[in-house]
């Protein structure tokens, strides 16, 4: 605990003209918490060098453990507010009070007020702020590499480079995976206008011969156990080996589609037509010839629109809107159920591919040239995906006068007496519907990543052996690609490659090199004992107190990942390195026994009893307290002040780690207080989540059904507690979302019944 | 309504275009700009976008039977923009030249003509039939280079004579017969040409004007398009505006009323002399008077202060001033944007040929240096078979071909979105 503070309260930007700093001052110095505020300073800019001096000078003779900084919004000047081991909590005056305050005509001056408020709260919350000592095991090293392909002889390649030792298990009985079935790729350097070799038989050669790199092929990963920086991995290579590992990379790959998807277009009835992979396999033995008569094709026709096998699956469209189920009331008994592993494949994995789908096409258009001399290739694409530097072959792809491309919706695929293939389409650039004889046609292969089919990591964690909600992103190992590229729900886990999402060689080269970065980060993270993201560097750890704990199983199961293992009785067993810090296990406990050293249950309760509450509202005004997300909501906030936004002055604002963190009790809580409405502002939840620790928002909207309940049975109106999502950028947004609730809410069901008592 | 049609690419057609300047065509990738700066091109299924896809996907029953190639004027303004380097402007020019090959027969010559390697067998037919003529004659006339007196109605070697051409090759005997065989054969071989053209433009679906009356008859149009389009280059007129479009326009008018006062002087000399002196004089015995007077103007040489030879002075010098100004707007072309081919440059040669003869010819011929006077001469009757000869397979076939597809797109008012009314 914090117990010798000091409070500073800033005077510039605006807050010295708005407000009495020194009444202000006299806030802390005459109430209830002075004796724990020694120190109780005004400043004209407190980020002043001369300022920032004098605070350290006060920590030092007055022997501080903790500094209390009413200025501006703590996403600001962080780095010049730091003082060492010294605790700092920022008063955000500026955005929250100064800048976004917007008069009431009804209850005009609330100004100080507000500000009085958030002083005694900051003051309040770091007084009940401890610094975390986190336990710093002495972690293992070596890196593990899932998949002996590209992309995990690149990752493998790239962490021995870094000095670290590599551990690759492959499968199969040889390295190369899927490079090594092809005849050529697309261009990876300059001028980038010719396929060219794989490069396979290099990496495979330079792997097998790295003394850091300990290859076991025609090997399968029996099981993963413990947690990041302490794994212990069981592979069998002919026998069971045990290996120390640090973090993995999961470089698994993918699986060609289900042939069966293509059946709309021909497939499997029209003999003359074949899957890319089965084109590929035709160009890498050598000769390319239509399987009904054993000759060379006169012309191919390569199809990429797909819409006749995806009809009815369009990507994204499924399930979007269906409702959050609420929690289970308890979780099973006995046993965790060891169900099947469901199937994550359907058609939707042709569009997905579609940026693969076109290059392959270009690419195999161009074997037709190479090996098949005056053969022609027709090329009938819906749209041509080449981003970036690829564009560059797609060029060189439209100068071969062999290479005839047009934008075309396929309408038919059928079959020509002589064994020739006819494809009828519409809407291409010749003008009007067309029909092509080809003597072959060649259709897309998806990409289905191998974790749509199998668990793959056969992780020993209580919440299963594979990532959970891979049927958000179609078995996909991906958690939040926009902000954490190569994260998956399990820290420690990293995926690089086809198994994350459809890539080029050149992308998985990168995606490689990436992923072992992250790994390596993780490695010494956990080593440090901090979290190793998003919230990288934090050295809090949710702390359990057993004595209280009654088995109930909810933060194992909430855990959005799998931190948490239990016993036999069923007590939990943290895994700290496994664990993000975002609180989401302390939002769930019904005992409140989860909290953080410098962030728990007890310290926003008080916060929250810090904000002064008018017995009166009509001659007070209402209050309302918004919980909010510290990742986008609180960001937008200060966005909003700082471009003029302002809102009721009735609102007061307590940041938290994540809605996920979200106990039930604050809200309680702030109800009981007498507060008229609790607001709480977060990210998107659903399938496109935005969510920095994915199921935070989702978790606490499901919680918030089960407190509504629970306000109803007291006579307090459900819609008191209301859960919006907001996005880092839609800062234009949230004045109106306070407005609605203080108009559709406050004003609708006047006083909290609670007031006054 | 819209019915499905089987599409046969044709990559050697591909190739082939390619290689008559089409080269850089696959560049395409069908914006569109070229559609909409064209300042002729219609608003229905506009040129040359569409040409474009189809000359990559070696559509050529399509292209072979499209009459747009002959509506656009090459004006370089679609090559200049294209943002691909894609030269829409050469591709149209090259199938001009692919038309210019092979629609008239016998199509042979129309390979010869397709490339330089034909030139030197071109050249050779009239140069071996003039060489015959002249080495005849020579042996005749006792001198490869004679000088004549006038005695009468016939001419005779004399030391102190004059250089008259028509002495060594005599007109009746020898020029006129063979240049009428000359354009009787052009003309049947333009006359196979056109009607295979015409056939082309009848397969081609029709296009629908809304609110347009009946259909003008083929001769109407064709008048209007001789009146408007070729008399005062209307639409070459409006194809680009920049200078270099301005420097064309005026050599292609120069040099086209160049030809026309040169068509004048040779009709009046044909004339003079078939109707005037031969039939009237000869024939019908009329002497005197009006046949006297078309028989006169009709004699060469000329004096200098005839209004024949000064038409024929004025047009020489009209054809070299217009032939400065197109081969200099070709010589200073970018050839990012816009090539020539061996088409444009055939027909410069040919028509320069024509002009440094015709003029070398007088000027020698008035200055009495009979050993320049007579080879250049020569050369002229070699180069003026060489144009009209080939007229069919040649880039000068457009007089013939771009008259007729203009008024048969008058015809079916396929008209630049600026004309429709």
């Amino acid at each position: 605990m914090a117990e010798k503070l000091g409070v500073y309260i800033c005077s510039g930007c605006d807050i010295g003209k708005s407000l009495d700093v020194d009444s202000l001052l006299d806030t802390v110095k005459k109430g209830k918490l002075a004796s724990i505020c020694p120190v109780v300073k005004k400043s004209a800019v407190l980020c002043s060098p001369d300022a920032v001096t004098e605070i350290e000078a006060d920590i030092k003779e007055a022997g501080l453990d903790g500094v209390v900084l009413c200025a501006c919004s703590p996403r600001v000047k962080w780095d010049i507010f730091q003082f060492g081991a010294t605790q700092v909590e920022r008063v955000n005056l500026r955005e929250q009070c100064v800048w976004s305050f917007r008069e009431d005509p009804k209850v005009p001056g609330l100004l100080p007020l507000m500000a009085q408020d958030y002083v005694k709260m900051g003051v309040m919350k770091l007084s009940k702020s401890r610094i975390p000592a986190p336990e710093v095991p002495e972690t293992n090293k070596t890196i593990l590499v899932l998949g002996g392909g590209f992309t995990g002889l690149t990752a493998a390649l790239e962490a021995a480079k870094l000095g670290k030792d590599v551990v690759l298990v492959e499968q199969a009985a040889t390295l190369g995976g899927k490079a090594a079935t092809m005849y050529k790729t697309f261009p990876m350097s300059h001028p980038y206008l010719k396929a060219e070799d794989t490069g396979i038989d290099q990496l495979i050669a330079d792997a097998t011969s790295n003394a850091k790199i300990k290859v076991l092929t025609s090997a399968n990963l029996v099981s993963l156990e413990g947690a990041p920086g302490l794994y212990t991995a069981t592979v069998n290579a002919g026998g069971e080996q045990q290996f120390a590992i640090g973090a993995v990379v999961l470089a698994t790959g993918w699986v060609p589609g289900d042939k069966g998807f293509l059946a709309p277009m021909g497939y499997g009835s029209i003999k003359n037509v074949v899957t890319a992979a089965e084109f590929e396999a035709m160009a890498k033995a050598g000769s390319i010839v239509r399987p009904s008569d054993g000759q060379a094709p006169a012309s191919v026709a390569f199809l990429t629109d797909v819409s006749l096998c995806t009809k009815g699956s369009t990507a994204g469209t499924a399930d979007v809107c269906a409702p959050v189920d609420p929690l289970p009331e308890k979780a099973a008994e006995g046993e965790p159920e060891v169900s099947a592993y469901p199937d994550k494949e359907s058609a939707k994995h042709l569009a997905y591919s579609s940026e693969l789908t076109s290059l392959v096409a270009l690419k195999q258009a161009g074997y037709v040239r190479e090996k098949l001399g005056q053969s022609v290739a027709f090329v009938l694409y819906d749209h041509m995906m080449v981003p970036g530097i690829n564009e560059r072959y797609y060029k060189a792809a439209q100068d071969d006068a062999g290479i005839m491309l047009s934008k075309a919706s396929i309408t038919a695929v059928t079959e020509d007496a002589d064994g020739g293939v006819i494809v009828a389409a519409k809407d291409t650039l010749l003008g009007a519907d067309i029909e092509i004889k080809a003597d072959l046609v060649v259709l897309p292969t998806a990409i289905v990543p191998v974790t749509a089919h199998e668990p793959t990591m056969n992780l020993v964690y209580r919440q299963g052996p594979g990532f959970p909600d891979l049927e958000l992103f179609d078995g996909f190992v991906d958690s939040n690609y926009i902000c954490f590229p190569y994260e998956t729900r399990r820290t420690g886990v990293y995926a690089a490659g086809c198994v994350r999402q459809p890539m080029t060689l050149a992308g998985a080269k990168e995606d490689a090199a990436g992923a072992v970065l992250k790994a390596v980060q993780c490695i010494g993270s956990a080593n440090r004992g901090v979290a190793v993201h998003p919230r990288s560097g934090d050295i809090s750890f949710p702390v359990f107190n057993f004595q209280r704990c009654t088995q109930c199983k909810r933060c194992t199961e909430e855990c959005p990942f799998g931190a948490l293992d239990d016993d036999e009785k069923g007590t939990p067993k943290p895994n700290p390195t496994r664990c993000r810090r975002c609180g989401t296990c302390m939002g769930a406990c019904p005992e409140r026994v989860i909290s953080f050293d410098n962030y728990n249950i007890d310290q926003i309760g008080s916060m929250i009893k810090e904000v002064y509450v008018p017995d009166d509202m009509v001659a007070g005004g209402p209050r309302v307290i918004v919980l909010v997300c510290e990742n986008d909501a609180y960001p937008a906030l200060d966005m909003a002040a700082f471009r003029g936004k302002s809102w009721s002055p009735f609102v007061r604002f307590v940041p938290v780690r994540c809605l996920g963190s979200v106990n039930a009790i604050w809200v309680a809580d702030a109800v009981s207080k007498g507060v008229d409405g609790v607001i709480m502002l977060g990210c998107k939840y659903g399938p496109d989540y935005q969510c920095h620790f994915v199921k935070g928002s989702e978790l606490c909207s499901r919680r918030k059904t089960n407190i509504a309940e629970s306000l109803g049975r007291l006579g307090v109106e459900a819609e008191r507690v209301e859960q919006y999502e907001v996005s880092i950028d839609e800062y234009d947004k949230v004045p109106a979302i306070i407005e609605r609730f203080m108009t559709e809410v406050i004003t609708k069901f006047g006083p909290n019944p609670f007031k006054g008592y | 309504m819209s019915n499905t049609v089987r599409v046969q690419p044709d990559l050697k057609f591909v190739q082939e275009l390619q290689q008559v300047g089409g080269e850089a065509l696959k560049k395409c990738y069908q914006c569109a700009t070229c559609s909409v700066v064209c300042p002729l091109s219609p608003a229905d299924s506009p040129y040359p976008r569409k040409e474009m896809v189809w000359a990559q996907w070696g559509l050529k029953d399509r292209l072979v039977n499209d009459i747009d190639i002959w509506l656009c004027h090459n004006c370089g303004t679609c090559s200049d923009l294209c943002p691909r380097g894609a030269k829409p402007g050469d591709l149209l020019s090259a199938l001009r030249n692919m038309a210019y090959r092979s629609l008239a027969k016998p199509s042979i010559i129309g390979t010869w003509m397709s490339s330089s390697k034909g030139f030197p067998l071109l050249f050779l037919i009239p140069a071996l039939i003039y060489m015959a003529i002249w080495v005849l004659r020579a042996g005749q006339l006792g001198t490869a280079f004679p000088l004549f007196v006038t005695d009468g109605h016939t001419l005779k070697v004399a030391a102190e004579g004059a250089i008259i051409y028509g002495g060594l090759f005599p007109g009746d005997f020898t020029i006129d017969p063979i240049f009428g065989a000359v354009f009787a054969f052009m003309a049947f071989a333009f006359a196979g040409g056109i009607a295979s053209m015409l056939k082309g433009f009848e397969s081609m679906p029709k296009t629908f004007i809304v609110g347009r009356g009946k259909e003008p008859s083929f001769l109407c149009c064709l008048i209007d398009t001789l009146k408007v389009e070729v008399a005062q280059h209307s639409r070459f007129r409006n194809c680009g505006q920049e200078e270099k479009d301005v420097q064309r326009f005026t050599g292609h008018l120069f040099v086209f009323y160049a030809f026309i006062a040169l068509m004048v002087v040779t009709s009046v000399v044909a004339v003079g002399h078939w109707f005037g002196a031969f039939f009237l004089q000869h024939l019908m015995g009329i002497e005197g008077g009006i046949a006297a007077l078309i028989a006169w103007s009709g004699h060469t040489p000329m004096p200098l202060w005839s209004p024949v030879k000064l038409l024929a002075n004025a047009g020489a010098v009209a054809l070299v001033y217009g032939l400065m100004k197109l081969t200099g707007r070709r010589t200073a072309m970018d050839a990012a944007k816009s090539t020539s081919n061996w088409y444009d440059w055939y027909l410069l040669t040919v028509i320069w040929g024509i002009a440094l003869t015709g003029i070398g010819s007088e000027i020698f011929r008035l200055f009495g240096q009979k050993i320049l006077a007579y080879p250049t001469y020569y050369l002229h009757l070699v180069f003026v078979f060489m144009m009209l000869a080939y007229l069919p397979w040649s880039k000068l076939g457009h007089v013939v071909y771009r008259t007729v597809a203009l008024a048969y797109a008058r015809k079916i008012g396929r008209l630049p979105m600026g004309e429709l009314k």
